[in-house]
C-alpha cells in the first residue's frame, strides 16, 4: 500500500467516523488532519506509518471530537436524550462517571415513571393511583385492583388528583436530573472526554 | 538480628495514572497559554508545549481539543496560505480566551505556591525522626 493510499484511506474512515457532524464541520476537521499529516511528512525522514500511529486510529480521533462535542453540547442543553448519551460515554470513563451515568438513569427514569402513570390515569383509572396500606405507599399501575372496590386494606387515595401530582412530579425530576446533570459536566468537565498526554514520557511538572 | 521489612512496592501503574490525569487537568490551561503570544498552528501548539514545558501530547489529541475551545469560543481560528506549499489553520486567543488564559494562570499560580510549601520536605527529603 502506497503512502498516499494510506493517507487517503485514513481520512476516509475519519470522515465516515464523523459523519454525524454538519458536511462543513467535518470537512474541516478533516482538511486540518490532512495538513498535519502532509506537515509531518514534510519533516525530517518521518514515514507515514508513523505519522499516522502518532494521530491514533481514526475511529480513536472521531471519538475524541465526538465526545467533546457531545459533552459541550449537553452542557447548554435541555434535552434529556443528548444528555444521557453524554453521560453513558462519561460512564465509559471512570467510576464517577458510571456513577453520574446511574444518576441520569435513575432520574430520568422516575421522571418518566411519573408522566406515564399521569398519562394512563384516563384510559386505566381503576388500576393507576397512589395506593396506601399497611407497609405500603406507592405510585404504580396494578392489575386487578379497582378503585371501588379496592383489596383492603390497601387502597387508592388520590383520585383523579393523580393526573396533575404525577405531571408536577414528573416533569420536576426531569428538570433536577438535567440542572444536576449539567452542573456536574460543568464541575467535572476535565474529566469526561478525552484520551489524555502521552503517558510514554516521563515529565516532572514545575511546582 | 532484627527483620527488616519492606514497603510493599507501589503498583507500577497508580503513578501513571495520578500522572496522566493531573496532565489531563493541566492540557486547557497549557494550550491557552501556548496561544498568549500571538496565533499557531497545530503542530506549532505541540512543539510549543513540548519545548516550554515538556509535556508532550498525543498528536491527535490536539486538534480535537483546538476544536473544542474554538466552539467555547476561547480561540477563533482561519487557514491561511503558507510558504510550506499547504495551507495551514491558525489558531488565535479571543478576549473570552485571554480571559479564561488570566484566570487559569492565577488560579494554577495560587494552587503550585500553597502545594510548593507543603511538598517542599518532601522533595529534601528531609530526616524525619520516625516512632519507635
Amino acid at each position: 500500500m502506497t503512502s498516499d493510499s494510506q493517507i487517503s484511506d485514513y481520512l476516509a474512515q475519519l470522515r465516515k467516523s464523523l459523519s454525524r457532524m454538519t458536511i462543513s464541520e467535518r470537512e474541516d476537521i478533516v482538511e486540518e488532519i490532512h495538513m498535519h499529516i502532509r506537515e509531518r511528512l514534510s519533516g525530517p525522514q518521518i514515514g507515514v506509518d508513523s505519522v499516522l500511529a502518532g494521530l491514533g486510529s481514526a475511529d480513536e480521533l472521531a471519538q475524541q471530537y465526538r465526545a467533546g462535542l457531545l459533552v459541550q453540547r449537553a452542557q447548554k442543553s435541555s434535552s434529556p436524550l443528548l444528555i444521557l448519551r453524554a453521560a453513558l460515554r462519561w460512564a465509559t470513563t471512570g467510576v464517577e462517571g458510571f456513577l453520574v451515568f446511574c444518576i441520569a438513569l435513575t432520574g430520568y427514569a422516575m421522571g418518566v415513571g411519573f408522566l406515564l402513570l399521569a398519562l394512563m390515569k384516563p384510559f386505566f383509572p381503576a388500576n393507576t393511583g397512589l395506593w396506601v396500606g399497611p407497609d405500603q405507599f406507592n405510585f404504580n399501575f396494578r392489575m386487578g385492583a379497582t378503585m371501588t372496590n379496592p383489596s383492603p386494606p390497601v387502597h387508592e387515595v388520590l383520585g383523579w388528583w393523580l393526573i396533575p401530582v404525577c405531571l408536577v412530579i414528573g416533569s420536576l425530576s426531569l428538570a433536577l436530573t438535567t440542572k444536576l446533570l449539567q452542573f456536574l459536566m460543568r464541575r467535572f468537565r476535565w474529566k469526561v472526554p478525552i484520551r489524555g498526554a502521552a503517558p510514554a514520557r516521563p515529565v516532572m511538572m514545575t511546582l | 538480628m532484627a527483620r527488616q521489612f519492606a514497603a510493599p512496592p507501589e503498583e507500577p501503574d497508580t503513578t501513571d495514572k495520578w500522572e496522566a490525569q493531573m496532565r489531563k487537568g493541566c492540557l486547557e490551561m497549557a494550550v491557552l497559554a501556548s496561544l498568549w503570544r500571538g496565533r499557531l498552528y497545530g503542530l506549532e501548539i505541540l512543539r510549543v508545549l513540548e519545548r516550554d514545558s515538556n509535556l508532550v501530547l498525543a498528536e491527535g489529541t490536539i486538534y480535537p481539543i483546538l476544536n473544542r475551545l474554538r466552539t467555547e469560543g476561547l480561540v477563533q481560528s482561519e487557514w491561511v496560505e503558507a510558504q510550506a506549499g499547504h495551507p495551514r489553520k491558525y489558531y488565535h486567543l479571543t478576549a473570552a480566551g485571554r480571559e479564561r488564559a488570566t484566570q487559569m494562570a492565577k488560579t494554577w499560580t495560587q494552587f503550585s505556591a500553597g502545594l510548593g510549601c507543603l511538598i517542599e520536605p518532601v522533595v529534601r527529603k528531609e530526616e524525619v525522626e520516625q516512632p519507635l
